[in-house]
């Protein structure tokens, strides 16, 4: 019969695939650390499929980039890269961190785009005693309320990046917003990062709305709103597919014209900045880093990244950069690379002078870190993010 | 609900009762996955782990779909809502058994509800009203934060406690998964392999004919829609035991895609044989999928196509029928 | 801004939406209804159209790149349904479900092809010069593209509509549905009208993911959502007329328009909200043909 031998043959099939991929030895008593004291494995997680892919590719060639010029030595120990796909959310990004920890037994963590991957693998992470450098996801509780003395942080939270736009505008005299993110827990944290700094300064939400998350092609329905709120300008958080939409639509509709649009950086950062094209043009937003930063360290890993990849450098590729740079750093000064000597050490690793981001060092084991204005406009033909004004340092979930 | 425990007279009924050589078999295999932590790498039993609380998941949604002819895209609504009541159970302080057994009751009450909607419908109009359910069930997963977690979903579960001992190595949380997977699998096999079972193949090869001979074909099938929804939401208990995070995703429509692909992959002629499709899905999604440089779809993708091409069944169809029939 | 532009905008904004989906789940309504296949991989050809959309015309389309870009996607839609056709030609007799996992399968080899083809970035485009702008009347801005969108998606929805119920090769493929035997014996061969049937919902497909590219912006995911919007509006619509998916079309249009503004809250509930609605109400859809005849 067909069908016992379509079954025998799946049945087979699966069975050396556990085995074969995965290895066999046993699952009873203790996982030993790799580290001989020349070495040190890393394991990559970063989104390879799905929509947050460029953020991936980004993080990877920060990270390379790095290593490329250190040797390949993290604090003087041969560094050795396992590459595990996140995918778009903890169902594949679990996974791939349980096979980075059990299969390949690797040291240290490093990446992470999804904050509720982040989240769901504090368990593992802290069971397994290793060190998670965070160089993406920005959940305020991965370093607040489900807080893990193995994971650290070198990106922002959301709620710092949206605040720093809350308190510039209230300052500068704009009095009135709308406030618009997607209806998931980086919107509801962009929203209320941006609100409490806002009201704080002064200023009043005259209206706010949380679109579907990944389900709205078509933002006109909010557009009306904000439309008829009366507001002098649109506060917004969207990141990817979405911010190439909502930017589009909030020119086509005419409202750029009238209600200027300011945002959590991410709104036009990277690759979505170039798809966006002039719709982009003067939107203003807030972010840890942009690429016409003035400073030496900015300057050499700029022309050091154009050359080696071809393209403008991001936020994320500087997030992954200093991962490699403070886990250098902790690794020089711990001598070890187990999860509670590194941690020790990152916790003394003091303020980072040398960052293309400027100087930023970790609070609660997240970064405080300057914040930028920045201005979209065309530079050599391409849209950059150019820097208007230091807004100055934030703490982390300020 | 009475027509299920009788046994009218109904075309082709099967052996009642469990062989001995069926019994032989089952003890064997289960010895067989019992011993697997002995000699797997750990991950290599995490990944059994997987395939364990996916395969049931596929196992009792082939009740629904190989049994009853009912194939629907939405029973991940009843996994996930197992996982996050057992979850929330489990963070809220009774983790083990007690927060199973919460999951499974809010997962057959869940389904009872979606039931009593969805039976009334059949074919492909069954399959997108199921699709329905699931999506909203996974939108108010998003949307009800308070409880849920929203998007991030609920994490830091406490790992089960037997015994005074805490299960939160590979192969504790296998032994415990394993037990439990038994159970409910067990528990399939008596329904659709005893006199319900025969019923229910009934409605599935002629809902008219099991009408007329007076049979209350409709809450039958709401029967069937609860226990299988009961039984994904022990699966999706053990999913919180496991992975210790529940997210709206175990709620949602790729969930319930691949269990459905999972039982169509595994033929939905046994019991059984929706385990083994589950576990290819997992392998080549989770173990092989995360380290192919993001070509982890391309692999399923490409397991698809050659499962239809290589492997046709030969077993029995699956009945969506043309609405127009 | 005065209450009734709102609702202007909106109405109008929910035809050009509505229309679009029409175009786009037409083509899977066909191959569903006629030929019995449920052709997952619907999405990927529209996202096949809308790359190619930036892929010949760039961020910025001109009319010569536009043409360009109909002529590509009319003849890769056409390509891509006659290969489908093949490829689904042996499982005919086979269920539903198996031919789900096909073209599920298919799908996701498409994605990982356009992946490598166009990289993971969005893709956007603009339509060309003249339908780039905003149209403002008497103080009512509205994208021009969206206004000529509800022209040409009209036009299109006639054509598809005409050919379907009122020429003789729609006569030729609802024959096939009935009796494809009758239809041998009147010396056409099925086959060839089941690839006809293929390449004419493929295409339709392509050309829906052309003309909404500007509005929805090529890129990995929009698949996946396509299709589940397409697969929507069929099965509202009912199975085996061009009637159904249209009106059904139409209705969505609204809903995630009109309903999205006036009950912003319930937002994310809507689509499958009112999907499940119509199903309890009407769980063979709306328009689904009757056993035995037409309606």
């Amino acid at each position: 019969m067909t069908g016992i031998n379509r079954r025998t043959f799946l049945g087979i099939s699966a069975g050396l695939g556990v085995a074969g991929l995965t290895g066999c030895g046993s699952s009873i008593g203790a996982a030993a650390a790799s580290g001989d004291g020349h070495t040190v494995k890393v394991g990559l997680v970063i989104p390879q499929a799905g929509v947050y892919t460029p953020l991936g590719v980004d993080i990877q060639r920060g990270w390379d980039l790095w290593l490329r010029q250190h040797d390949g030595r993290l604090g003087g120990r041969r560094v050795t890269t396992v590459v595990a796909d996140e995918g778009e959310g903890p169902q594949t990004g679990v996974p791939a961190v349980q096979k980075l920890l059990q299969n390949d037994r690797v040291d240290v963590l490093v990446g992470i785009v999804s904050s509720a991957t982040a989240l769901g693998v504090r368990d593992l992470v802290t069971s397994a005693r290793r060190l998670l450098v965070i160089a993406n996801a920005g959940a305020g509780a991965i370093t607040g309320t489900n807080r893990s003395p193995y994971i650290w942080r070198t990106s922002f939270t959301n709620a710092q990046v949206a605040a720093a736009m809350g308190r510039h505008l209230a300052e500068s005299g704009v009095r009135r917003v709308y406030a618009i993110a997607p209806d998931y827990v980086a919107g509801t944290e962009a929203i209320k990062g941006f609100s409490n700094a806002y009201r704080a300064g002064g200023g009043t939400i005259v209206g706010q709305s949380q679109p579907p998350f990944g389900k709205t092609q078509d933002y006109q329905p909010f557009l009306s709103r904000i439309q008829s709120s009366g507001a002098q300008g649109t506060f917004c958080f969207f990141g990817g597919a979405e911010s190439v939409a909502f930017v589009k639509q909030y020119a086509q509709f005419g409202l750029s014209r009238t209600i200027p649009l300011y945002a959590s950086g991410f709104l036009v950062e990277g690759g979505v900045l170039s798809a966006q094209g002039q719709a982009a043009d003067g939107v203003l937003s807030t972010l840890h880093y942009t690429s016409e930063l003035d400073n030496p360290a900015n300057t050499a890993f700029g022309q050091a990244f154009r050359s080696a990849y071809d393209a403008t450098p991001t936020a994320y590729a500087v997030q992954a950069w200093d991962a490699a740079e403070v886990l250098s750093r902790a690794v020089a000064q711990a001598g070890a690379v187990d999860g509670d000597s590194l941690a020790a050490a990152l916790g003394s690793v003091g303020v980072l002078t040398d960052s293309p981001r400027g100087p930023w060092s970790f609070v609660q084991q997240s970064p405080r870190q300057n914040f930028y204005l920045r201005r979209v406009r065309t530079r050599a033909g391409a849209p950059v993010n150019s820097v208007v004004e230091d807004l100055g340092p934030l703490d982390p979930e300020s | 609900m009475t027509s299920l425990a009788q046994t009218r007279a109904a075309p082709a009924r099967p052996r009642l009762g469990v062989g001995a050589r069926t019994a032989t078999g089952i003890a064997a295999g289960t010895l067989l996955l019992a011993a697997a932590p002995l000699y797997l790498a750990p991950y290599a039993t995490t990944t059994l782990t997987r395939i364990l609380v996916f395969g049931l998941l596929a196992a009792s949604l082939n009740l629904l779909v190989g049994v009853v002819g009912l194939p629907s895209l939405g029973h991940a609504a009843f996994f996930g809502v197992g996982a996050y009541a057992a979850a929330w159970t489990a963070i809220h302080g009774l983790a083990g058994a007690g927060a199973l057994l919460v999951g499974v009751v809010v997962a057959a009450l869940v389904a009872l509800v979606a039931g009593a909607v969805a039976v009334r419908a059949s074919g492909v109009f069954f399959l997108m009203l199921t699709l329905a359910i699931g999506e909203l069930t996974q939108q108010a997963a998003d949307s009800w934060e308070s409880v849920t977690g929203g998007s991030n979903g609920l994490y830091g579960v406490p790992a089960p406690t037997l015994f005074g001992t805490v299960l939160d190595q590979p192969a504790t949380t296998y032994w415990y998964v394993l037990g439990f997977f038994v159970v409910g699998m067990l528990a399939l096999r008596l329904v659709s392999t005893s006199a319900p079972g025969v019923v229910l193949r009934g409605i599935r090869d002629s809902e008219d004919r099991m009408r007329a001979l007076g049979y209350r074909t409709t809450a039958i099938k709401l029967g069937a829609l609860v226990f299988a929804g009961a039984v994904a939401g022990l699966a999706g208990g053990l999913l919180a035991a496991q992975q210790r995070l529940v997210t709206p995703a175990d709620v949602g429509f790729e969930t319930s895609a691949l269990a459905l692909l999972a039982v169509v992959i595994g033929g939905t002629g046994s019991w059984w044989g929706p385990c083994l499709g589950a576990a290819l899905v997992i392998v080549v999604r989770d173990s092989l999928g995360a380290t192919l440089d993001g070509h982890g779809p391309l692999a399923l993708g490409l397991l698809f196509v050659l499962v239809v091409y290589l492997l046709p069944t030969g077993i029995a169809r699956i009945r969506l029928r043309r609405a127009a029939s | 801004m005065p209450t009734t532009q709102i609702a202007v905008t909106a109405m109008v904004n929910g035809l050009a939406i509505g229309l679009l989906l029409f175009i786009t789940a037409a083509g899977l309504s066909l191959i569903f209804g006629m030929m019995d296949v449920l052709n997952l991989a619907h999405g990927a050809l529209f996202l096949t159209g809308a790359y190619l959309a930036w892929w010949i015309g760039g961020e910025q389309q001109t009319w010569p790149s536009l043409a360009r870009a109909v002529v590509a996607v009319v003849v890769l839609g056409a390509a891509a349904g006659g290969l489908l056709s093949l490829l689904t030609a042996p499982l005919s007799r086979r269920s539903h479900l198996e031919q789900a996992l096909l073209t599920l399968g298919i799908a996701l080899v498409a994605a990982d092809i356009l992946s490598a083809l166009f990289g993971d970035d969005v893709r956007a485009t603009e339509p060309p010069a003249g339908l780039d702008g905003t149209v403002t009347i008497a103080g009512w801005s509205y994208p021009s593209y969206r206004l000529a969108l509800v022209g040409i998606a009209a036009l299109l929805a006639a054509a598809v509509y005409w050919t379907v119920e009122r020429t003789s090769l729609g006569a030729l493929f609802r024959a096939t549905v009935s009796d494809r035997d009758m239809v041998a014996t009147v010396g056409v061969d099925p086959r060839l009208v089941r690839g006809g049937v293929f390449v004419l919902g493929s295409v339709l497909a392509t050309l829906a993911g052309l003309l909404g590219a500007p509005i929805y912006h090529a890129r990995p995911g929009l698949d996946t959502t396509i299709l589940v919007l397409a697969l929507v509006v069929v099965v509202v619509g009912g199975l085996g007329s061009i009637r159904g998916p249209l009106i059904a079309a139409l209705l969505f249009g609204q809903v995630e328009s009109v309903g999205r503004a006036v009950l912003p809250g319930l937002a994310s509930f809507l689509l499958f909200g009112t999907l499940a609605a119509v199903l309890v109400v009407r769980p063979r859809g709306l328009f689904t043909l009757a056993p035995g005849g037409r309606r």
